[in-house]
């Protein structure tokens, strides 16, 4: 079944299997998605809060930031399901 | 890992798998980022107006109807 794991004979130390090279590419298209999505948020919301920037955040501006977030991350489940659910 | 298991059927599998799921992904992430600027114009509030919600769902689907008139145009 597995034909990967076959014990080694030429006494290479090779350690990664195909599974550890999926795991791996995964974790790194999750982070680089992450990274992405981090960037979006800040430049939406910097344009949304921050519109005259002073010596300190203000606290308006700190919880204008928060609703920022967690709308930006609403607006993308109800755009992700529109995509998905086209019912015509 | 010798270079022969890079060939493997199943690792070519999840490798489609992957790149058309990063494609949708980039596809929802360049949709949310354009919708939020047509259709959220004030400060963000501490929930979607039903307006606003319906403008980003709106907008998802007429992206997509829009990119099926483009592409039988292009095709004609």
């Amino acid at each position: 079944m597995d034909s990967f794991s076959s014990p080694s004979s030429t006494g290479s130390s090779s350690k990664f299997s195909p599974e550890d090279l999926m795991d791996q590419l995964k974790t790194q298209l999750a982070q680089a998605y992450a990274e992405e999505f981090l960037e979006t948020v800040r430049g939406k919301c910097f344009d949304k809060c921050i519109t005259k920037p002073g010596s300190s955040l203000s606290g308006s501006e700190d919880s204008c930031i928060s609703r920022c977030v967690e709308r930006y991350i609403e607006a993308t489940g109800i755009v992700g399901r529109a995509l998905f659910n086209q019912s015509r | 890992m010798d270079s022969s298991a890079l060939n493997s059927p199943e690792l070519q599998r999840f490798l489609n798998q992957e790149k058309e799921k990063a494609m949708v992904s980039e596809m929802i992430g360049k949709l949310t980022s354009a919708c939020w600027d047509k259709c959220i114009t004030g400060t963000p509030g501490s929930k979607f107006s039903s307006s606003e919600s319906t403008c980003l769902a709106n907008c998802a689907q007429r992206y997509m109807d829009m990119s099926l008139i483009i592409m039988k145009r292009l095709q004609q």
